[in-house]
């Protein structure tokens, strides 16, 4: 028989307010077994634990019961607690009598009948309880990242420069992302590519960083410490060594398509470079735009590149790696704009999205930082913008509020005015979500110097009348329809997932929320953490955000990855599945319930992986013969603790 | 849909010498824009030559003038792409 000891914490009042512990602790004393039972007002205080090493050390206990809140919360402390009184960790268990009790009753009779039941079916878990090791797994240290825009790039920095080798995988030709189209930021009106390229080249040139553009992962096996990953490298059909980036081949290839990095407002060959600071500097021939390699239609680029860069013949490569860690940083899109009929977007060429603008502003862009009207080409003298496009509209499009289109309007609406001294800028708005460092002024700025003209209401359509866009809105401030001759509309999107963004998921095995952005482990206090261990998410992947947020993020991924990368091993909770050989007929039940992947069949019978069991019993359960079972709440176990809580 | 910058898509004038055909349609079979069709109308060879379908899809590729075994069809640029390919140059 063991010698257990039962410990009652009355959490304040939130246990002892509800629950009689005086009582639990009385009644527990004459349990079989229960050699010492007492109560405190905080176990988990220093003291608290200190009765239960006391208590260990002197009345040589074997077992410890501790009644309290939720072992989510404090199994932990109590066992290391135990453990450092010389009693194995796994011989202490917890009675939740907070959440499943006091919390939820209010009758004080019943409630504390109910915690004596609780603790006594501990004490029966617990008499069977086996002393455990956890298990120990070896890490391999190194990281992927996965998507290149400016997230991704920060993690794999942070990673490279604490001394991890980082696979960077981009699924586009260059690193970049949406950044490197922006033409200013928010709210100091620095260059984007400027404040980005810096950090690209480093990326690039990183001994430690493995940069795979052009390239998506396909397969993720394997569980933290040691994944397995298979990465499909697209041919791009230049060497990339042998390129002098002599432009020769873009200037014979026949065929022209909307340029993704100007969002279709140029075009580009079909073999290209996306913008002049790509990385890897070095042209792709796009196979779908491209007249065809089988057989060679055009084969104009071939022949005029003097290098021979061009190789027809390259195949799409399947690279296999072994990582410790990944981190998801997969980005955003806007909102589909075809959507949004009402607002005439692909009908109007002077309708255009927050990007296009974007692109419109910027330096490098198609008009080389000349805001032209892409109809007529000729300066738009009244511009609207309209904000909430998509966002904020739960019967329709997205329930969400996008985050930052509210501060890069502002920034659209003054950009504008600097380009067009004498143009007027109007925003229509719902709320304006300006919280951030320097964001509220920078709202104010543009109202007060740049004479931006704020209306509060929503635009119901947008028409082209007579050369101008007619725009129809109302303003609910003052009730009054409005009505505005524009030159040009710029439609401030929702952001989404981006495309592609769900598929991984399902293959890292990480949940989505009802958007289809990245699920976090806690809302609150494991913001960069995945559920499924050894995976973190960084960036607009887990939720709309603006360039600093998605930085820290980014830092905050890479810093709990190294949290994994710096470990010699891995330890791995040994409360796991064990299968009983003799018993089991090999019928593959609990192979196809298990949700980790974590049984397989050997020899006609079912073995467990220790390593991706996470010990949730839903093999034990579908078991018919109890032949697999969950070490420490083996069926036994569970029978007994049943006939604690009848009284029998 | 493109509205900036000097790119614009090359266009094809595609000449068929109709009695040179002996109608084995791989212009036809291999054009990447499916711009041809062989036609119902006899050459003075029996044969049945190919057709124009849809010339505004056609790139410049100038596959159907490498693959035809008789030099029956050959492409030049549209005349107005052409000034602006000298105007760029």
């Amino acid at each position: 028989m063991k010698r257990t000891g039962v410990f009652i914490c009355r959490c304040g009042i939130n246990i002892a307010g509800t629950v009689d512990v005086e009582k639990v602790a009385k009644e527990l004393y004459k349990h079989t077994g229960v050699v010492h039972s007492e109560d405190y007002i905080y176990m988990c205080s220093d003291p608290g634990q200190n009765l239960i090493v006391e208590a260990i050390k002197e009345k040589k206990l074997d077992s410890v019961i501790i009644a309290c809140c939720s072992p989510t919360l404090h199994e932990t402390t109590f066992r290391n607690a135990a453990k450092s009184a010389g009693l194995n960790p796994f011989q202490c268990e917890i009675a939740n009598i907070r959440e499943q009790c006091s919390w939820v009753h209010k009758d004080m009779e019943k409630a504390t009948e109910k915690s004596i039941k609780i603790t006594r079916s501990a004490v029966e878990r617990v008499r069977r309880n086996e002393s455990l090791e956890p298990i120990s797994i070896p890490v391999t240290r190194k990281a992927l990242v996965i998507g290149g825009g400016i997230s991704g790039i920060q993690s794999a920095l942070d990673l490279a420069n604490s001394g991890f080798e980082v696979i960077l995988v981009e699924r586009s030709p260059s690193i970049g992302g949406h950044m490197i189209q922006l033409s200013e930021t928010f709210p100091t009106l620095d260059c984007s590519q400027c404040i980005l390229t810096p950090k690209m080249v480093e990326a690039s040139k990183h001994p430690k960083i493995n940069l795979m553009t052009y390239s998506e992962v396909q397969e993720i096996s394997g569980y933290v410490g040691n994944f397995k990953v298979k990465i499909l490298k697209k041919p791009t059909y230049v060497d990339p060594d042998k390129c002098t980036l002599c432009d020769e081949c873009t200037r014979v290839c026949p065929v022209v398509v909307p340029n993704e990095f100007d969002i279709g407002l140029t075009g580009r060959r079909a073999i290209y470079i996306p913008f002049p600071q790509s990385i890897p500097a070095t042209y792709t021939l796009d196979i779908k735009a491209c007249p065809g390699l089988l057989p060679i239609a055009c084969g104009k680029c071939e022949d005029v590149c003097e290098p021979n860069a061009i190789d027809f013949d390259m195949k799409p490569e399947i690279i296999e790696e072994e990582v410790g860690t990944i981190i998801a940083a997969t980005g955003y899109d806007l909102y589909e704009k075809e959507l949004m009929s009402e607002y005439g977007y692909g009908k109007y060429p002077d309708v255009l999205d927050g990007l296009q603008f974007e692109r419109l502003c910027s330096a490098s862009g198609p008009t080389m930082g000349k805001i032209l009207r892409p109809s007529d080409h000729k300066e738009p003298k009244e511009v609207v913008f309209v904000q909430c496009v998509g966002s904020r509209d739960p019967e329709l499009h997205c329930a969400y509020c996008s985050k930052i289109c509210c501060m890069y309007t502002a920034k659209h609406a003054m950009l504008f005015k600097h380009h067009v001294h004498d143009g007027q800028a109007y925003i229509f708005y719902i709320d304006i979500r300006s919280g951030g460092k320097g964001y509220e002024e920078f709202v104010q700025r543009a109202v007060e110097e740049d004479g931006v003209l704020y209306l509060r209401g929503k635009v119901s359509k947008i028409f082209g009348d007579k050369g101008k866009l007619k725009v129809w809105g109302v303003d609910t401030l003052s009730g009054k329809d409005i009505e505005i001759d524009a030159d040009m509309v710029v439609l401030a999107m929702a952001t989404r997932p981006s495309k592609g963004a769900e598929e991984l998921a399902k293959k890292l095995k990480i949940a989505i929320d009802k958007d289809g952005f990245l699920s976090e482990a806690h809302p609150k206090l494991r913001p960069v953490e995945s559920v499924t261990s050894g995976m973190f998410l960084a960036g607009a992947a887990q939720a709309p955000k603006d360039i600093p947020e998605a930085v820290a993020q980014a830092s905050g991924a890479a810093a709990k990855a190294i949290t994994i990368l710096s470990q010699e091993r891995l330890y791995h909770a040994p409360t796991v599945a064990m299968v009983n050989v003799n018993l089991c007929t090999g019928c593959e039940m609990c192979v196809h319930v298990c949700p980790y992947d974590a049984l397989s069949l050997k020899d006609g019978k079912v073995e467990v992986n220790e390593v991706l069991c996470e010990g949730c019993g839903t093999c034990s359960a579908t078991c018919l013969r109890a032949a697999i079972q969950i070490k420490n709440l083996t069926p036994l176990q569970v029978h007994e603790m049943i006939k604690a809580c009848l009284g029998g | 849909m493109i509205h900036f910058g000097k790119l614009k898509q090359k266009k094809g004038k595609i000449h068929i010498n109709k009695d040179r055909c002996k109608g084995c349609a791989f212009c036809v079979e291999y054009c990447p824009k499916d711009v041809l069709e062989l036609s119902e109308e006899f050459n003075i060879k029996g044969y049945h030559p190919p057709r124009i379908k849809n010339e505004d899809e056609c790139l410049y590729c100038q596959l159907c003038e490498t693959i035809c075994p008789e030099f029956a069809i050959f492409v030049t640029l549209k005349k107005e792409e052409e000034e602006v390919e000298k105007g760029e140059s």
